[in-house]
């Protein structure tokens, strides 16, 4: 009960120090700013007009989550160890883990917040183009939404054992490897069935696609953007797995951030 | 309150991870209700030892126990209290957010919260117009303040402070002292570090002096200060050549004084005086202070 009073604090804490961040408001306005254009883009485009604004601003509210994962979110942690502010928060009787999961809900509610925010703007800029506002798209952005949790919680697992610029470059790495496993295993399945893949490196370059998407979190799993732009209805059970999923990813890298942060030494 | 046993601790830095011993063999106990004072050079292990005190650095061995407890267990630091070397905060929040911040860590809130917070800027006469700007404007003294400050909120049974003099203007020392001087009365355990040992001197019931890592003297000042032999200035109403003076006595520049360098040649001295009809007019005992030992000691660890 107590743990979960720190969680709670050290969270309020964290999402007062991001809102305060002025990283923070250039990706917000830059989002607010692409969502706008993607209205310009849809008249441009000689796709359906509602198909290029859906698309356009579901991309927008995945890409600049994961921009303020990397660029708020593995600050939060490198900033307390640098700034030496972990040594007093540290000393009181809170847990290691308790002070980073305080730290991933924290960042989680600021995405959550700029998640509402654009939905809110997404939702009144479809009523004013016309274009047709279901509610599957807010299936759409919760999903996004459990996408950036798990990417967060990366994000804070890298930053509790490496520096800024190798944590942002592990988290994109995890991204872009969430996002395409699928695909190269396919590509490879694909080449095996056609014959392509008999000797010993094609066996290799199998086994390492099979690896990548067995352990990479598979973050293609959360963009429906498709489905839900086309009104094509998801599988029953679809959200209840993906969430679970999700969850049990995040369980996992929080457990190992706050096992790896409890054996760190603060000088 | 504290108990630390043969502890060693290990640095490893550098891309070959070389290592440094920065603790040898460490080992002195702090028990409940004392002002204890832990003295040493820069580098010394002064905030290495803290450090592994309040859980923020793991040890390669040894055995340390905070209140009964190892400070790997979160229990430890229940009852602690612990102000760091220059204290860093939070610089978006005023003094008394980050009071409140972390006063709610150590399971304050609401009317008792607040008492809290003014009493301990009270009692470090901080309670001033400051204490609601943001901490980016404060000077260091400020900062040493609410550092302080924080580590009191919870009213702990044992306050670990790195370096609180550190910063500080004269008034400001004075006013640390007597907080711990104050907060010691009320029955807290204070283990603090400090450059300044004329302050250690005045408030502390025992002191450590660690050099190069090692403990070389630990005991009360009388204790220390004995042990590395106490001189004795004597002022005779005639003039004592040289050369009859007993084994251990030395001139002392002016031809009525002499210094007698134990208790041993004091004793010499003054049967020498009985012997020959000689009055003692003035006798001083002098002791090395706590720097003139830790110089030696600096010096005796260089060599």
């Amino acid at each position: 009960m107590q743990s979960l009073k720190h969680i709670a604090i050290i969270a309020q804490n964290t999402f007062r120090e991001s809102i305060r961040d002025k990283i923070l408001y250039n990706i917000v306005f830059l989002a607010i700013a692409l969502t706008l254009f993607s209205i310009v883009l849809g008249e441009w485009s000689v796709f359906d007009r509602s198909y290029v604004i859906k698309s356009t601003t579901l991309s927008v509210m995945s890409l600049s989550g994961l921009l303020i994962s990397i660029f708020v979110g593995i600050s939060l942690v490198q900033k307390e160890i640098q700034r030496r502010t972990v040594l007093t928060l540290l000393s009181k009787p809170i847990s290691r883990a308790a002070f980073i999961i305080g730290k991933y809900f924290g960042l989680l509610a600021v995405v959550a917040v700029h998640l509402m925010i654009l939905t809110v703007l997404f939702y009144l800029m479809l009523l004013v183009t016309g274009a047709e506002p279901t509610a599957s798209l807010l299936t759409a952005i919760y999903l996004i939404f459990c996408e950036m949790a798990v990417v967060i919680a990366v994000a804070l697992l890298f930053s509790s054992f490496s520096s800024t610029i190798l944590s942002a470059l592990f988290t994109l790495g995890v991204y872009f490897a969430g996002h395409l496993s699928d695909q190269l295993l396919e590509q490879v399945k694909f080449a095996s069935r056609m014959g392509e893949l008999n000797d010993s490196s094609s066996i290799l370059l199998e086994k390492t696609a099979v690896v990548i998407h067995a352990v990479f979190p598979g973050l293609y799993r959360f963009n429906v953007t498709t489905y839900v732009v086309h009104n094509v209805a998801l599988p029953d059970m679809y959200l209840l797995w993906n969430s679970l999923y999700a969850l049990g990813y995040v369980g996992v890298f929080l457990a190992i951030a706050s096992w790896w942060f409890s054996r760190r030494d603060f000088l | 309150m504290i108990q630390i046993e043969n502890l060693h601790k290990t640095y490893h830095s550098g891309f070959l991870m070389k290592p440094k011993l920065a603790l040898k063999d460490v080992s002195f106990h702090v028990d409940a209700g004392q002002v204890y004072g832990f003295i040493g050079p820069n580098g010394a292990g002064k905030s290495t030892t803290i450090k592994v005190l309040t859980g923020l650095l793991n040890f390669d061995s040894g055995k340390v126990l905070v209140n009964g407890v190892s400070p790997r267990d979160v229990k430890s630091r229940t009852f602690l209290g612990y102000s760091p070397e220059q204290p860093y905060f939070y610089d978006y929040l005023t003094g008394r957010e980050l009071l409140k911040f972390y006063g709610r860590l150590v399971g304050l809130d609401g009317a008792e919260l607040d008492s809290r917070i003014g009493w301990a800027l009270e009692l470090l006469h901080a309670n001033k117009d400051w204490i609601d700007r943001r901490l980016r404007s404060y000077s260091k003294g400020m900062m040493q303040r609410v550092g302080i400050a924080q580590a009191i909120l919870g009213r702990p049974k044992l306050l670990i402070l790195d370096e609180p003099m550190s910063g500080l203007d004269p008034m400001g020392r004075r006013d640390v002292r007597e907080a711990i001087q104050e907060l010691n009365r009320d029955g807290v355990t204070i283990f603090y570090s400090s450059h300044l040992l004329s302050d250690v001197e005045s408030i502390s019931h025992r002191v450590a002096m660690i050099v190069d890592g090692k403990i070389v003297r630990e005991g009360t000042i009388d204790e220390i200060t004995e042990s590395c032999g106490v001189e004795y200035h004597v002022r005779t109403r005639q003039a004592i050549l040289a050369a009859d003076l007993p084994e251990g006595v030395t001139p002392a520049g002016h031809p009525q004084e002499c210094v007698c360098a134990d208790d041993a040649a004091r004793d010499r001295l003054l049967g020498f005086c009985l012997q020959n009809g000689i009055a003692v007019e003035k006798m001083d005992h002098k002791r090395p202070s706590l720097e003139d030992i830790l110089t030696e000691e600096i010096a005796r660890a260089e060599s």
